[in-house]
């Protein structure tokens, strides 16, 4: 009979690498990442511009998102359609999107048509039409997915959230823009997005898969060396708006079957010299499966389907948030169990177990996430979005298991304040408005675009 | 060509290795041949309810402890229930793989001495929960629901979908649980898939160690369901706190892995995959009517279906939008598919099977799928020969067959306080 009282020990541990990354900087400042994989027959190309939505003027808001949306209207000698089509005919999938931080390209590729997708990829970044013929498709679309936003409870809950921390200002309006602010942009506010930010010396690109690194740097240099330079923008700062004490924001949804909660604060940025105490220290709070917050919401209590906190790590301070759809008849404890769990963690009362736990699956998880060519592109594209040192992914074990219980105090007392914390509550207000008075804290009844019911 | 090795443990436990030193990781995917169409009326969603149940421990493995081992090394891990079929899958870093067939087997083996009543009901909350996150409190969140309720009939268990209904999952025991495990929770019901960076022999050692003492199951409910024809084309009307009409359409199918499934499958990418594809072009970038289209294939054992969606710009009537897929529809009927259209839909089918290889997890998924549906695991490496050979006609032909009215059901999702 096999012993199966104890779980069985490892084997020695196999030795992981990073693919290696071969750097270079073209004459005109675009910065080039190239890796080889060998377990498919697949290439991916991304390029990074370093500007998103944190350019959008307010009332312009949605700009970056536009332009990137543009971006594939139609390129080089193609119009959109034709675009499409031969992107199809080299079985390739293109994206274009923009964040806060960025604005991205990215195209997945049949190895053996990589020569003709890089040409795509180009004209794309690089010689993209901007039609007003776009520009208008792209704007209904944009308007029709607003409109659609209105009914969906995440959304709701995480625009008013997002504008209650950092109000009218970069981070507080939505990327994807706003009624008010969608129809009001021009050509001219697209194109000029476009001329200032996707330069060169803004950019870089990163080609990931089963392509050598000297044949990959042929056809970079071939199809984006001309690409003219421009001025390196400067880069915005959001303004955090003032909490005062824990305030709960009500916004009704007659027919909600759950209330979606957002529990937080502004965070901290990505360049903090605190990311590696802070990963830890929110995997074990919300950030993984076996958190504590998901254990009580879930395991605990059944009160959700899932919990998770995140700190929303951009190149200035994002927010702190607590996320959670749960019934409408548990609303209240569900916010109580958050607040006790952000000031539990407060107190230093962390068990050997669980940051051990908690490390070891940090540490552990990093080449499970990384094996296809798409999950190196990525991660180079963090490297370099985030100016992080090249020797980042080697040392990132290092670093996590340096961490301690006293950091874990340390950067939850610095980071978490369950004392000043926005309550934001998409849900049957009916239901769910008496229960949540008896937490004493003041109730702000919204509409879903924030505007105060008196 | 991937290299498998294939073979049965004398329990009847299907197992099939992929050796592969690229990545140090394991993944370890398995496929028990059960999902909602073993359900029966009055319990739906149990299948599904019961996945929840075997990640709260086992005679060996404390109430979420699988998770905590799992993670707790670098590991990931979940399940998921379908129709067909339930998967377990834990991708591990490889000196770990005799951790994770130790877990598996403890719960494919000796689960039922761990349950306990106030489990059940707790995973039942959180079930629920996630019916009312992902079907009730979202827009059009019933609307596969609804599709399924109307395309079958009610003793064909394709009928409603996996997540069940509230009263189904009110209605569910401890006993439930008990019975369902004992019939379809043993080794000849499953297949187990290991993919990555282990010495065969030795996997196989480990795999022997651990899944053969766990007695098999012998014989089990035949699955004898038939669909029978619509007689007609169904249709619903539904209004609901949506912003913007949507279109949702069934087309029934010949079962996975047949020759009209897999031209259905190519038909699904001329007509909705990108910006160059039929519909996406008219309706959304020509006529700039709809706001969305999609449309593809699920991979289903039973009987095939594929599905079509569109929702109508703001303004634009949802007759408006049916109108132009049909017209759509009709123009493919008699024109007929283009060389270049086979040629973007062959190289999307490529790319995506590429895909589902790059990386160990899915690989081992998708081996367990095509072993447990085609009782062949070397399919993985045959997989788009079919689609390779298709013809422009082949399509045509299936699109002229199969999207008629005849065959297929229709709901039409309304927002409320509009004229329908």
């Amino acid at each position: 009979m096999t012993d199966r009282t104890k779980a069985p020990l490892p084997g020695p541990p196999r030795p992981y690498h990073f693919p290696d990354v071969t750097r270079t900087t073209l004459a005109n400042g675009l910065r080039v990442l190239l890796a080889r994989t060998h377990n498919a027959p697949l290439v991916s190309m991304r390029a990074l511009i370093r500007s998103g939505a944190d350019h959008d003027q307010p009332e312009l808001a949605g700009v970056a998102s536009i332009t990137a949306d543009l971006l594939d209207e139609g390129a080089g000698s193609r119009d959109a359609i034709r675009l499409a089509e031969d992107i199809g005919l080299l079985g390739a999938t293109m994206g274009t999107g923009a964040d806060w931080d960025a604005s991205y390209a990215s195209l997945d590729v049949l190895a053996r048509y990589a020569n003709q997708a890089m040409e795509i990829f180009a004209d794309v970044t690089t010689r993209p039409q901007l039609p007003a013929e776009g520009l208008e498709r792209v704007r209904a679309e944009r308007l029709n997915d607003l409109l659609q936003q209105r009914d969906e409870p995440s959304m709701i809950a995480a625009k008013r959230f997002s504008g209650l921390l950092y109000g009218k200002g970069p981070y507080g309006f939505p990327m994807s823009g706003t009624m008010e602010s969608v129809p009001k942009i021009g050509l001219d506010h697209v194109r000029d997005f476009y001329r200032q930010h996707y330069v060169p010396n803004n950019a870089s690109v990163i080609v990931s898969g089963d392509l050598e690194p000297e044949h990959a740097l042929k056809l970079v240099e071939g199809a984006l060396g001309d690409w003219g330079r421009g001025t390196e923008p400067p880069r915005p700062s959001p303004i955090p708006k003032e909490i005062e004490g824990n305030r709960i924001y009500l916004i009704d949804r007659p027919a909600a079957v759950q209330s979606e909660i957002r529990i937080g604060h502004i965070g901290v940025s990505r360049s903090s010299s605190d990311y590696f105490a802070l990963s830890v220290m929110n995997a074990l709070l919300g950030g993984i499966f076996n958190s504590r917050i998901n254990l009580n919401l879930r395991e605990k209590h059944g009160y959700t389907y899932g919990a998770r906190s995140m700190f929303a790590f951009r190149r200035s301070a994002g927010p702190f948030v607590v996320a959670a759809p749960v019934r409408n008849e548990v609303t209240k404890e569900s916010v109580h169990e958050v607040l006790s769990e952000l000031r539990r963690i407060r107190t230093g009362d962390v068990e050997d177990r669980e940051l051990h736990d908690t490390k070891s699956y940090l540490m552990g998880v990093f080449p499970a996430t990384v094996q296809t060519a798409s999950d190196i592109a990525s991660r180079l594209l963090d490297m370099e979005l985030y100016g992080l040192p090249e020797n980042y992914f080697d040392r990132y074990r290092e670093n996590i298991g340096a961490i301690s219980k006293a950091d874990i105090e340390r950067v939850a007392k610095k980071y978490i304040d369950p004392d000043r914390a926005v309550i934001v509550i998409v849900g049957n207000a009916k239901q769910v408005r008496e229960p949540l008075g008896t937490l004493g804290y003041p109730i702000h009844e919204l509409d879903i675009d924030g505007n105060a019911i008196a | 060509m991937l290299n498998l090795e294939q073979y049965e443990l004398g329990n009847g436990l299907r197992v099939v290795l992929n050796e592969d030193h690229t990545s140090p990781l394991v993944a370890i995917n398995l496929w028990y041949h059960v999902g909602s169409k073993n359900e029966r009326p009055g319990r739906t969603g149990f299948a599904h309810l019961f996945e929840h149940m075997l990640f709260s421990g086992s005679e060996h493995v404390g109430n979420n402890e699988h998770f905590r081992y799992v993670q707790s090394v670098g590991g990931v891990l979940n399940g998921s229930t379908s129709f067909d079929r339930t998967n377990y899958y834990e991708t591990l870093p490889s000196n770990y793989l005799a951790l994770g067939l130790w877990l598996e087997s403890d719960r494919m083996g000796f689960f039922l001495p761990a349950l306990t009543q106030e489990k059940f009901d707790i995973q039942r909350e959180v079930v629920k929960e996630e019916r009312r996150q992902h079907y009730d409190n979202v827009p059009y969140g019933t609307s596969f629901e609804r599709l399924l309720n109307l395309a079958y009939d009610p003793d064909f268990p394709y009928q409603w979908p996996t997540i069940g209904s509230m009263e189904d999952l009110g209605a569910a025991s401890l006993d439930d649980v008990r019975n369902f495990f004992t019939t379809w929770y043993r080794p000849d019901n499953c297949t187990l898939t290991v993919v990555g960076d282990f010495a065969t022999d030795d996997a196989k050692r480990l795999i022997e160690e651990y899944f053969s003492e766990i007695a098999p199951g012998g014989t089990f409910p035949e699955f004898t369901a038939e669909r029978k024809p619509l007689g007609g084309e169904r249709r619903e009307v539904f209004t609901s706190p949506v912003q913007l009409p949507r279109i949702y359409r069934l087309y029934h199918l010949p079962k996975m892995g047949a020759p009209d499934w897999i031209y259905g499958d190519l038909l699904s990418t001329v007509l909705a995959a990108d910006k160059a594809s039929r519909l996406d072009r008219v309706l959304v970038h020509e006529k700039q009517i709809a706001q969305d289209v999609a449309a593809y294939i699920l991979p289903t054992e039973a009987s095939g279906m594929l599905m079509m969606q569109a929702t109508a710009r703001e303004g634009v009537s949802i007759e408006t939008i049916e109108a132009a897929i049909d017209e759509e529809i009709a123009r493919l009927v008699n024109d007929g598919v283009t060389e270049d259209e086979m040629i973007r839909a062959r190289n999307r089918a490529e790319i995506e099977h590429a895909h589902h290889l790059e990386n160990y997890d899915e690989r081992a998924d998708i081996i367990g799928m095509f072993t447990t549906f085609f009782d062949d695991p070397q399919v993985v490496n045959t997989w788009l020969e079919p689609y390779e050979n298709a013809t422009a006609a082949d399509i045509t032909r299936v699109a002229r067959e199969y999207l008629v009215a005849e065959n297929r059901a229709t709901s039409l999702f309304l927002p409320e306080g509009q004229p329908s």
